[in-house]
């Protein structure tokens, strides 16, 4: 009897699956017509904003908020010259942005705009003690606050720990998100790729300017192959009959695929010092004229990182919050999550964010 | 040329270990799953750990130096490649009278140098300006002119340098 069932089990679940798989399939093809439309409506950026200063390709946006803010001291998002900022305020329901003009934050972000190949000389310097000192100037004179507080994400958390080294009076709070710093470590492939003896940046930049958003984006898939080209399209594809992840996945690649190149020389600047020499966590750093010390970072910081970020592994940014001279500093670790998971993933929005709001709150006039 | 034979041989012989480490891991998790599961479930744990297991040999390899080195000949032919049709593209611009694209950075650069010269003296300029305000406050000069060049302090005057050379513009809002 024991042997008959567990017979007919199995043969009953096979059957059963065969007919979900049909009516499955079924569904994956009735979606396939409209997918081109729905990807092509796919909105960069949710929030309500406008644009309130500019400087070459440079746009600083403000979002709107119903309410008045609940804190004088405004919040500035600094994002990488890598990809665009739009991943910061993806959707309703994951958008970072949106989370502190929710808790009543005066919130800005700078979008750094697409180089062109005439911006290839452009270095560091010119970012950070051009581009970001005009923004917080600007910012200053529009609110009437001359401390703001500082979110940089990824490559643009990296460059606001700079610009607080060397402008500690601009900054009230800094808060980085999944930022590279100690690039000592080889846990992640780019640091590895990027040694001085696998790549000659230097011929590189010198031949094709500007760093290819292609070259940029092949790199970043090849740090996940079997993820990015077995299980991903084998993931939509079984899934793609699914509004909710089909939403969600047409959002998250869109931006994935929107990738822009990067100006030549802070290319060469940001492979040379950082990842072949690892000069910042060194206080040796040099930007324009000046050599970045992190010792001169004082203000509140707090520190988020994700537990499996292929790109910035946690053993890249875990350091910094010794290597600067702040008493109050905090980190968070959202373990499992990747480096867009800390921004956009469903548990982040519940536990990061949230915690980094009340942070902020606590630390802002 | 022999050097260039034996190189190419460690690469494929490493690319051949991977593909045979991952057979092997992708053969070991297959078989690993018992049937308690319904059959659909045990596929797709089977499917999981065969994900995972290649995941791993491709990590293996591509933190291997042959594949280093593998990528290093890459590289370098897409420089040579580009440096190739860079000089292709200068000729024929060249020759047609129009500029090229080591015209345009030149040009670019002996402007970028021109601002840097610049901003140079506005940060001189601003720093005397300061001195001579200092001095004419009673104040110390010499302690003065140590603050505004503090690291915590860089450069203060030429932002504004560098905002009016860059031609910011600020909207209404």
């Amino acid at each position: 009897m024991s042997e008959a069932t567990s017979f007919s089990n199995p043969w009953l679940q096979w059957q059963r699956t065969l007919i979900d798989e049909t009516v499955a399939v079924a569904g994956r093809m009735s979606a396939l017509p409209t997918l081109w439309e729905r990807a092509k409506k796919i909105k960069k950026g949710v929030s309500p904003a406008e644009v309130v200063y500019e400087e070459d390709r440079l746009k600083l946006l403000h979002y709107k908020s119903e309410n008045e803010p609940r804190y004088k001291t405004p919040l500035v998002f600094i994002y990488a010259l890598v990809n665009r900022p739009y991943i910061l305020d993806l959707k309703k329901g994951r958008s970072v942005v949106a989370n502190f003009v929710a808790h009543g934050f005066d919130t800005y972000l700078v979008d750094w705009g697409v180089p062109t190949p005439a911006d290839r000389h452009l270095t560091l310097d010119d970012y950070i003690n051009g581009y970001m000192v005009n923004v917080m100037d600007y910012l200053s004179e529009r609110t009437g606050v001359d401390r703001l507080n500082v979110l940089g994400y990824c490559m643009g958390g990296t460059m606001s720990a700079i610009f607080t080294a060397l402008h500690p009076e601009h900054v009230k709070n800094l808060i980085l998100l999944a930022a590279p710093i100690d690039f000592s470590s080889k846990d992640g492939l780019l640091n590895l790729w990027t040694s001085a003896e696998n790549f000659d940046v230097d011929k590189f930049v010198d031949a094709f300017g500007n760093c290819p958003s292609e070259f940029l984006q092949a790199s970043f898939l090849f740090l996940r192959p079997v993820g990015n080209f077995i299980e991903k399209p084998i993931n939509f594809y079984e899934n793609m009959h699914d509004e909710k992840f089909l939403d969600d996945f047409l959002t998250t690649e869109s931006w994935l695929n929107d990738n822009i190149p990067v100006p030549g020389e802070v290319y060469r600047q940001f492979v040379k010092y950082l990842y072949q020499q690892n000069l910042l966590t060194q206080n040796r750093m040099p930007v324009g004229k000046h050599i970045v010390n992190l010792q001169n970072i004082t203000c509140p910081v707090l520190n988020l990182m994700a537990g499996k970020d292929d790109l910035v592994p946690c053993s890249q940014g875990m350091p910094f919050t010794d290597l600067v001279g702040s008493k109050d500093r905090k980190t968070i670790l959202l373990e499992g999550s990747g480096h867009i998971g800390l921004a956009i993933g469903g548990r982040a929005q519940k536990e990061v964010w949230p915690q980094a709001c009340e942070w902020l709150a606590r630390r802002s006039d | 040329m022999s050097d260039n034979f034996e190189k190419t041989a460690e690469q494929a012989a490493a690319f051949q270990k991977i593909w045979m480490n991952s057979m092997s891991k992708v053969m070991q998790t297959a078989f690993t799953f018992g049937s308690n599961s319904p059959p659909p479930d045990v596929l797709k744990e089977i499917r999981s750990g065969i994900f995972r297991a290649l995941a791993q040999s491709w990590e293996e390899y591509m933190r291997s130096p042959q594949f280093a080195e593998s990528m290093k000949q890459w590289m370098d032919a897409a420089i040579n490649f580009r440096k190739m049709s860079n000089d292709f593209m200068a000729k024929v611009r060249n020759e047609m009278q129009a500029p090229s694209r080591d015209d345009i950075d030149t040009v670019m650069l002996t402007v970028r140098h021109m601002e840097k010269r610049l901003l140079d003296r506005i940060d001189d300029l601003s720093n005397q300006i300061a001195a001579l305000n200092n001095r004419s406050n009673g104040q110390s000069a010499k302690g003065q002119s140590a603050k505004s060049a503090s690291p915590t302090n860089p450069r203060p005057k030429a932002r504004k340098a560098r905002k009016s050379l860059r031609g910011a513009k600020v909207e209404a809002v």
